[in-house]
């Protein structure tokens, strides 16, 4: 089992890190202030009702003076409403902030990731992107709400009550600040402990959902190979290293939380004994120490948190790190800074010529083709798997950049024009046909308003995927679910050719499914689609099925990264070369796999 | 407390280390008590000056002796308590693994994998929780109650203030609580609205890039991020309240005790030591008061949780060994009968029948084909081979024997079964081959892999045969898989072996050439193979044509094309195609 664990523990401040993540806060810097301030004024405000204790105590109440506390009392009321206020407003003020700094980040990701080529898209499988701006982002939240202000809030508190233990007696302070390195250190061992701890949970944790995904998901298949004794034991073996990490920070809890209980006793004991002999020697008041056991509670709840904001940073430093690399990553197919204009109306004549590419530079797998097409005419392509035929509609349409030569779209480099004039005009209907969640016709159209609905109509109509569609509920407001899960196969490609008609590009490229897993009556609706879409269009088919190339002018034939033969259907077969026994091999095997022996 | 009950059997088993969990929590809540009265003492005697140095120490080492006792009794609480929640947990998540494992495709059917993995994640640790923390904090109850006692015996007018107004804390949490989780639900779902926008997207890459629709996309996208910030926002209304308004509850009621208090002493009626004292149960209090809103929200939790959980546990698998007489294991030899057989969905006017009076007889090691257009009951029919699912009328045999009285174990072992969705595990490509035989020997592998042609992609993977598959490793192409998962099959050397259209992500070569390597490996062997094209299966022994849930013609190809039927056209028609191209 393999364990998915994108977690790189490193520093939990890196100026570099901070400084940019800050570049995201900098446009919302009136409302971070104000939360600053509102922060500022609350943790001013929670100074007073201790105060205000000792001045009841050591005032009014001593003095037998029943109607003196009632201001005292009025004051209070006044302190905690506004502490309320306060509180809440800095709550509010920040999260919402936070949230808008949040979409911008994960919009900037999504800008960058629409900007990339399909070469980055390969090397990073979609699970790593969609991490980077779902779970990364959170992260980067936790450090804007929590290490940022949080964290600024929790150190100017500490700072405001020891200044105020300091002035209001600096023996009694002296008394209470002897409990401070115990709850420092216990509060650092503890995290210390809960760090590797909660590192090595959630380890075990995704270790089971993978596990318990790809079981469940793979049922079918232990069941029918009677492997469910080994799942059974596999599980329960990770389930109990899973129980051991749960058991190791509970026991770390279960020490921790009744540790916080004896020091705050302790230090209530220490004040009282100490600061009860200074009471005595009338060094203090009694209110005043009541008040201060009142402040060391309070001088407490920051110094724990404190080490838990360090975790928080920890993590978001981690996980900006991973953001910023993603945003970082050059455009490898840029757009030109002066791009050519194509003479209108576009013919769609193509050409290559001497074009070599690898997908990595050095494993080239187109070695230098050049042919041209007039507009108009119908290629289609053929050559065995790994002959590089993919790869030529993917450089056509500019989804990779090549190495060597050039090619050009009526008489211009690809590259001096922009990617979107490039691919207005070149249409590529993928091989494995993608549907979005959406309706039919937003399948058919995208987000092109410009399309209209007759248009979509006709679109469909041509295409031939009307007919399937007429018999949907709803017709063309049908519901397609996720990945297109209630169409099938023939349909979805139905629906892409669709699309292509309806955005009715000059140069169209298709490539054609080599899967039978289509019936022949769809199979047949399918042909006459193709024949359609191909009709007075420069296009290139790749061809798998030998019926597609009947409708075709001509015949590219690709062999090892070289075009070895080209000419027409007839003429190749007259050359008897690599087309011909090709062409019989596959005929063959059309007709059945034991007479190709 | 119903649904609660399913899992009753699993806390039962602790009974013992709960009893003396809570027993031990019990004791400690009556030391933590007793702090705040050893306060009122000193504070009392300071007041006074009836005090020396000697009796301050004293004082401070009776809090730190209660403190001692309160520290160890927590501690065991804990240990006990919440260990035992997680024991529980991890109890209940093995036994619905097993349980997961032995259901059929039809509770699969019926649930997602995403909502199977709720509730073995998230509703089991709602589970915990309750069971956990939940059962830890019935201990508040005792804390409010021994409190109120000794508050009661010093001053009834104070203790009726604080006693009277705290239970708006418990109160506010309850109901601020239970909007806030709705609100966050809504939270939640937009944001996995969000994520299957940008999963969406990443996918259909290609189809996004061909059209140049980046921009609508990222706009769309903002749109879907704009709404998930507008609710998060009400939500942090809602949630960003919560703690301030308990704090300013808590904070009303100590001012009371100040003011009221606080007159009293000045009177006369109490000492400074009595109002420190309610100063200390009021602060010592505040935490229990919440608990207690918190404990309803995790019941509450847990009960809805333990229903789904529930489910899961009590059902009882449709498809299993026949328990009324005793299954029977039989070493299978090859061949199969059905009789009579039909399938339907639904019942009553919905019922439809997806097969229906199928009869045919297949002797060992013949080879059968089955063909006929999409939605036919091809798949269905295999399924009911291996029984993944079970006939809804007529009998199933296989060696003369009704496969329902046959032991599963027994069956399946001598069925090698290649799916129409190949499903590979992300484990190295050797496990995946060898995963109904674990013992196999190197040379079998090989040549399970010759079979299936795929060997020479194996050289080609990084790691040859020990290339993890999968996200983290290498991805296979449809056609490896395919052809792994004909490995995985042959190599159990199965005296059946069911192909549904298994070729199907196989360019028509290998393909050829798979079928040609599974010739030679069964003769012998009795195969039923689905295929799209008749072309791959004219040499079939018996060749089924289903249309709509029937047979509509059956017989060998020369049998079935001198009837010049259905099965004479839909070849002719697959002829023809290739005729034009030959012209």
């Amino acid at each position: 089992m393999t364990v998915y664990d994108d977690e790189i523990l490193g520093k939990a401040y890196d100026g570099r890190l901070v400084r940019r993540l800050l570049g995201f806060v900098w446009p919302y810097k009136w409302e971070l202030t104000l939360a600053i301030l509102l922060m500022v004024g609350s943790a001013l405000v929670e100074l007073v009702p201790p105060y205000l204790i000792r001045t009841a105590i050591d005032g009014p109440i001593a003095q037998g003076n029943v109607a003196g506390v009632w201001p005292i009392f009025y004051l209070y009321v006044v302190t905690l409403v506004l502490s309320f206020v306060f509180r809440y407003l800095q709550t509010y003020m920040m999260q919402s902030m936070s949230q808008r700094v949040i979409i911008d980040i994960r919009m900037a990701i999504f800008r960058h990731i629409q900007r990339m080529s399909l070469g980055f898209f390969d090397r990073n499988p979609v699970g790593r992107l969609l991490t980077r701006i779902t779970n990364d982002v959170d992260a980067l939240n936790d450090f804007i709400t929590q290490g940022t202000v949080a964290l600024l809030g929790d150190l100017v508190r500490l700072l405001f009550i020891v200044m105020t233990m300091l002035v209001l007696s600096w023996r009694l302070a002296l008394v209470a600040f002897l409990m401070f390195p115990i709850v420092i250190i216990s509060t650092i061992i503890f995290q210390r402990i809960m760090r590797t701890t909660y590192r090595v949970m959630r380890q075990r944790l995704a270790r089971i959902n993978a596990y318990l995904n790809e079981q469940i998901t793979g049922v079918l298949v232990t069941q029918l190979f009677r492997r469910e004794t080994q799942s059974r034991h596999f599980f329960a073996e990770i389930s109990r290293e899973y129980l051991q990490s749960q058991f190791r920070s509970n026991n770390t809890f279960a020490v921790f939380f009744p540790t916080i209980y004896i020091t705050s006793v302790m230090a209530t004991a220490v004040l009282l004994t100490f600061g009860g002999q200074l009471v005595l020697n009338e060094y203090v008041t009694i209110g005043l120490l009541v008040a201060f056991i009142q402040y060391t509670d309070q001088a407490f709840q920051p110094i724990r948190q404190l080490a838990d904001r360090y975790n928080t940073l920890q993590s978001a430093m981690a996980s900006s790190e991973r953001v910023f690399r993603v945003l970082d990553t050059p455009e490898d197919i840029k757009d030109p800074a002066q791009p050519h204009h194509l003479a209108t109306p576009v013919r769609g004549e193509i050409a290559f010529q001497n074009v070599v590419f690898g997908y990595n530079p050095d494993e080239p797998v187109l070695k230098g083709v050049s042919f041209t097409i007039p507009a108009g005419q119908a290629v289609a392509v053929v050559g065995a798997t790994g002959a590089g035929k993919t790869s030529l509609v993917s450089l056509m349409a500019r989804f990779y950049d090549i190495q060597q030569g050039t090619i050009t779209l009526d008489g211009i480099d690809i590259r001096a024009i922009t990617q979107h004039t490039l691919r207005q005009h070149v249409g590529a209907v993928p091989q494995d046909p993608t549907c979005f969640s959406g309706t039919i016709r937003d399948n058919i159209r995208l987000h092109d308003h410009t399309i209209d609905d007759a248009r979509v109509l006709w679109a469909a109509e041509i295409s031939g995927a009307a007919t399937f569609i007429q018999k949907l509920p709803g017709t063309y407001d049908y519901e397609v679910r996720e990945r297109g899960s209630n169409l099938s196969v023939g349909q979805r490609q139905l629906l892409a050719f669709a699309r292509a008609m309806a955005f009715n590009p000059e140069v169209l490229l298709i490539l054609d499914e080599a899967t039978s897993s289509v019936d022949t009556e769809t199979e047949q609706v399918m042909q006459v689609a193709v024949q359609r879409l191909l009709k007075n269009r420069t296009s290139l088919v790749i061809a798998h099925r030998l019926s597609t190339i009947r409708y075709v002018d001509r015949i590219l034939v690709l062999h090892r990264g070289k075009l070895v033969e080209d000419g027409t259907h007839e003429e190749l077969l007259a050359l008897n070369g690599y087309y011909a026994r090709l062409y019989r091999l596959q005929y063959a095997e059309q007709l059945g796999g034991q007479s190709s022996e | 407390m119903n649904q609660l009950q399913a899992l009753w059997p699993y806390v039962y088993k602790y009974r013992w280390r709960y009893l003396l969990g809570l027993l031990c929590n019990t004791v400690q809540i009556v030391f933590t008590v007793l702090v705040p009265q050893v306060i009122r003492e000193i504070v009392n005697e300071i007041n006074t000056r009836g005090i020396i140095w000697d009796d301050l120490i004293g004082a401070a080492l009776k809090m730190l002796g209660i403190a001692t006792v309160v520290f160890v009794l927590s501690f065991i609480t804990r240990v006990l308590v919440l260990g035992t929640a997680h024991q529980v947990e991890g109890d209940v998540r093995e036994a619905m693994f097993h349980k997961l494992l032995s259901l059929d495709q039809r509770f699969f059917g019926e649930h997602h994998t995403g909502d199977l993995m709720t509730r073995v994640t998230n509703d089991l640790s709602a589970i915990r929780q309750f069971f956990g923390p939940g059962v830890q904090q019935f201990g508040a109850v005792l804390m409010i109650i021994f409190s109120s006692a000794l508050m009661i015996s010093t001053d009834l007018t104070l203790s009726l203030i604080v006693l009277g107004l705290l239970p708006a804390v418990t109160v506010l949490f309850i109901v601020v609580g239970a909007r806030m989780r709705d609100i966050f639900r809504k939270v939640q779902d937009l944001f996995g609205e969000v994520s299957t926008r940008a999963q969406e997207n990443f996918s259909g890459i290609r189809t996004i890039k061909a059209y140049t629709q980046e921009e609508p996309e990222t706009a769309e996208f903002l749109r879907v991020n704009e709404r998930f910030r507008a609710q998060n926002v009400r939500y942090v209304l809602l949630s960003g309240l919560l703690w301030p308004v308990i704090s300013l509850v808590l904070g009303i009621i100590g001012s009371l005790v100040l003011l009221i208090g606080g007159q009293k002493v000045a009177d006369g009626q109490l000492t400074i030591g009595d109002l420190v004292l309610f100063n200390s149960y009021l602060a010592a209090l505040g935490w229990p008061v919440v608990a207690l809103g918190w404990t309803v929200d995790l019941y509450q939790q847990a009960v809805s949780a333990a229903g789904r959980i529930g489910e899961v546990l009590q059902r009882k698998p449709h498809i299993r060994d026949d328990d009324g007489h005793g299954a029977i294991n039989h070493t299978i030899a090859g061949s199969i009968a059905f009789d009579n057989v039909g399938v339907a969905v639904g019942t009553g006017h919905e019922q439809r029948w997806i097969l229906r009076n199928i009869s045919f007889t297949v002797t060992e090691g013949q080879t059968v084909a089955i063909v006929g257009a999409t939605g036919g009951g091809k798949t269905t029919l295999v399924n009911l081979l291996a029984r993944v699912q079970d006939p809804s009328e007529g009998t199933v045999c296989v060696d003369g024997i009704d496969i329902r009285s046959m032991s599963l174990a027994s069956l399946r072992q001598g069925i090698g079964y290649v799916p129409q969705d190949t499903f590979l595990f992300s484990v190295p490509v050797r496990e995946n081959v060898t995963f109904g035989r674990p013992d196999a020997t190197d040379a079998e592998v090989e040549q399970a892999l010759h079979i299936s042609r795929l060997s020479n992609d194996i050289v080609q993977l990084p790691a040859g045969i020990d290339t993890l598959v999968g996200e983290r490793g290498v991805t296979l192409s449809g056609g490896q898989k395919q052809r792994t998962a004909i490995a995985r099959a042959v190599l159990r050397n199965p005296a059946i072996l069911v192909l549904d259209d298994a070729l199907s992500s196989v360019d028509t070569h290998t393909a050829a050439q798979i079928l040609e390597g599974l010739r030679n490996f069964r003769k012998g062997r009795t195969a039923i193979i689905i295929a799209q094209r008749i072309a791959t299966v004219r040499d079939a022994d018996l060749i089924i044509l289903l249309r709509d849930g029937h047979i509509a013609e059956m017989g060998s190809h020369e049998t079935l094309i001198g009837q010049g039927g259905l099965y004479t056209a839909m070849y002719q028609r697959e002829m023809l195609a290739d005729e034009v191209d030959n012209a």
